[in-house]
């Protein structure tokens, strides 16, 4: 229910969606940083062009050839803009000429005064970009040197073209690249899935891992991976584990209901067996031994379940270990007082040193081990491959009066549930 | 009868052979593990066989598809502490008869173990009837024309096994095999007898319906044609 609250994100869409991003807002500043560029320079070359036709028009100033000795401007040879409009005037202010076909109200609105330099007006809703500056004509250089005559030269011209042309350029850097976006994205985004598909695969094959399917097998793809290899691998050791434990725990449930059942049955048919036809005394004595028996059996059985249990719950820790000798001492000293009871004389000889990675505390395992040979005794059994026990029963009633064995510590391990198999794994 | 009960829990195999020898007089014989019970079966003396799932050597099921890969068809009565619907279909596709849950109720064990000796001799109810004579497997009962028998054990056995397979040659030796357990000293003239004594307490009810013996081959249940 919780997990199903948390709103989840997918890390290659997220990473997809941050790149694309990334490059349309990249696309869109480079545009911008070129549309700015673009504008700038036409500006220069508009104004390096009115400053070209202003000159143009600065060596168009003539002797005007009157009385007055006055200069005028004879465009005749000056191929120039017809919309622009320009105006040169002298020191004093008079007009020495200025664009045909200019209004004079367009004239009027060029001569206000302004600063020599570039300057923007606009006339009937037309923009125009203007420079003034003063210039000095020489008239009659080969005469004399020349006579400077000082001229201020007004020249406009409207800027709606340029405006244009940068519409235009704003325009083609937008579809470059819209275009280069697309195609950048769609191979980006082909990229981005294929890279990314190891992960998609990992996360696909862990979301298949439930309690009854395990089935955990990192792809090469994932492996290959330097960033996910650990991580799956990791899993692939974890889930082994768990999987494992899983199933210890399943078999042992299983062994132990297993067992009980067998031991409740046996029970059950003991007492049914025993009502099934009427009985002599005796033989209902006989029969209640038995069930005596069989139930000390299960008392046996539910101790050594339970020593299992309290294992499972906290497991040995292997880097705790003892020697099994002293716990095979252990065990045949508390066997002692009855083998002195049933005149057996008990031994325990050493052939080589044997450790187990076993807390010395867990000798107790041994317990049920211990009765298992009590109840045998004087019966030959083994007890360890590393130290063994023996010992020798005084009576002659079996005819050869002694027994020797070894024990195997599977053997007394196994005692604590028979069917349980010690080879187990993990 | 003979059943066989593999079991490796002593108490409980004796318990459940006492339980056949006395209620149903069932011959019965024990194996501890997987592998003595197989080689057990190999001898086809039994009329039941009684198998524990999980045994030392070799498993219940192992030696059921052992069993019917010779084509025994002897019933098989499953005893099991795992009673998963899946095991219980892998038991008896492998070809087990029945199977009972441990803890189980000894008189159901014994009441299925009857009714699976029954159906595997072809008889489906638990009164078989020869002629004149009814012999009823759950009471252990044989009447002639109504008229109670009083049959020793032995000689209701050797009754039993013969209504089983009316006019068939069932061999003195078949008898030994089918009607003792493997403690018994096999000795053919203690089937002679207890036909005999069996022949004249049939007579003595002026039942029709005799044991023929055929010399060196064996007896055959005869009765007259109309009454089978």
């Amino acid at each position: 229910m919780k997990s199903a609250a948390i709103k989840t994100h997918s890390l290659s869409r997220q990473l997809i969606g941050g790149v694309l991003l990334a490059e349309m807002l990249c696309a869109a500043l480079f545009s911008a940083a070129a549309i700015g560029h673009e504008m700038h320079g036409r500006r220069r070359a508009f104004d390096v062009m009115l400053h070209g036709f202003a000159d143009s028009l600065l060596g168009a100033v003539r002797d005007a050839e009157d009385p007055e000795d006055n200069v005028a401007v004879d465009p005749t040879e000056l191929v120039l803009p017809p919309q622009d409009v320009y105006e040169v005037l002298s020191p004093s202010g008079r007009v020495l000429g200025h664009s045909p076909g200019s209004s004079a109200a367009l004239l009027a609105e060029l001569g206000a005064p302004h600063a020599p330099g570039y300057f923007n007006f606009t006339f009937n809703r037309e923009h125009y970009r203007a420079l003034r500056f003063d210039g000095v004509r020489v008239i009659d250089r080969e005469e004399n040197g020349g006579v400077r005559r000082p001229v201020t030269v007004l020249y406009a011209g409207p800027t709606r073209f340029l405006w244009h042309e940068a519409v235009e350029a704003v325009q083609f850097y937008l579809v470059a690249s819209a275009l280069l976006l697309a195609v950048t994205g769609i191979a980006l985004v082909w990229f981005l899935r294929r890279r990314l598909s190891p992960l998609q695969e990992l996360a696909a094959i862990a979301g298949r891992v439930s309690a009854r399917s395990w089935e955990f097998v990192p792809p090469a793809t994932v492996l290959r991976t330097t960033e996910l290899a650990p991580i799956a691998l990791s899993m692939e050791e974890l889930l082994k584990g768990l999987q494992l434990a899983f199933e210890r725990q399943r078999r042992l449930t299983g062994d132990a209901a297993h067992e009980l059942k067998t031991s409740i049955a046996v029970l059950k048919s003991s007492l049914q067996l025993l009502s099934m036809v009427p009985r002599t005394a005796e033989q209902y004595e006989a029969g209640l031994e038995g069930l005596l028996l069989d139930s000390e059996r299960m008392e046996e059985l539910v101790s050594r379940m339970l020593t299992l249990a309290r294992l499972e719950e906290a497991p040995v820790e292997l880097s705790e270990s003892c020697e099994l000798q002293s716990i095979v001492c252990d065990v045949a000293e508390r066997l002692r007082p009855l083998a002195e009871l049933k005149q057996v004389v008990l031994g325990v000889s050493v052939e080589e040193s044997c450790v187990v990675a076993m807390p010395a505390g867990d000798a107790a395992l041994f317990e049920p081990a211990r009765k298992r040979l009590a109840a045998q005794l004087p019966q030959p059994a083994r007890l360890s491959p590393c130290a063994g026990a023996w010992w020798s029963h005084r009576a002659a009633r079996s005819g050869s009066g002694r027994w020797h064995s070894r024990l195997r510590a599977a053997s007394c391990l196994r005692a604590i549930l028979p069917r349980r198999s010690l080879a187990q794994p993990g | 009868m003979r059943v066989l009960v593999v079991e490796d829990e002593v108490r409980l195999a004796n318990n459940i052979a006492e339980a056949l020898r006395q209620r149903c007089g069932f011959a019965v014989d024990c194996a501890e593990n997987g592998t003595d019970g197989a080689a057990l079966t190999e001898f086809k003396h039994y009329d039941l066989l009684l198998l524990d799932l999980m045994l030392p050597g070799l498993d219940g099921l192992s030696i059921v598809r052992q069993v019917r890969r010779r084509k025994d068809m002897t019933p098989i009565l499953i005893l099991t502490a795992r009673d998963q619907p899946a095991q219980v279909v892998e038991l008896l596709n492998a070809g087990a008869d029945d199977y009972l849950a441990k803890p189980f109720d000894l008189g159901e064990l014994l009441a299925r173990a009857m009714a699976l000796i029954r159906r595997g001799k072809g008889a489906a109810q638990p009164v078989l009837t020869v002629g004149r004579i009814s012999l009823n497997t759950v009471e252990q009962t044989v009447r002639c024309a109504g008229e109670l028998i009083d049959l020793s054990p032995t000689e209701y056995r050797l009754l039993e096994y013969l209504i089983f397979r009316p006019r068939a040659i069932v061999s003195a030796r078949e008898l030994l095999e089918h009607l003792y357990d493997y403690n018994w000293q096999h000795h053919s003239n203690v089937i002679e007898a207890h036909i005999s004594n069996l022949r004249k307490k049939l007579r003595a009810v002026g039942e029709e319906t005799s044991i023929v013996t055929l010399r060196g081959r064996g007896y055959r249940l005869e009765a007259p044609e109309r009454q089978l």
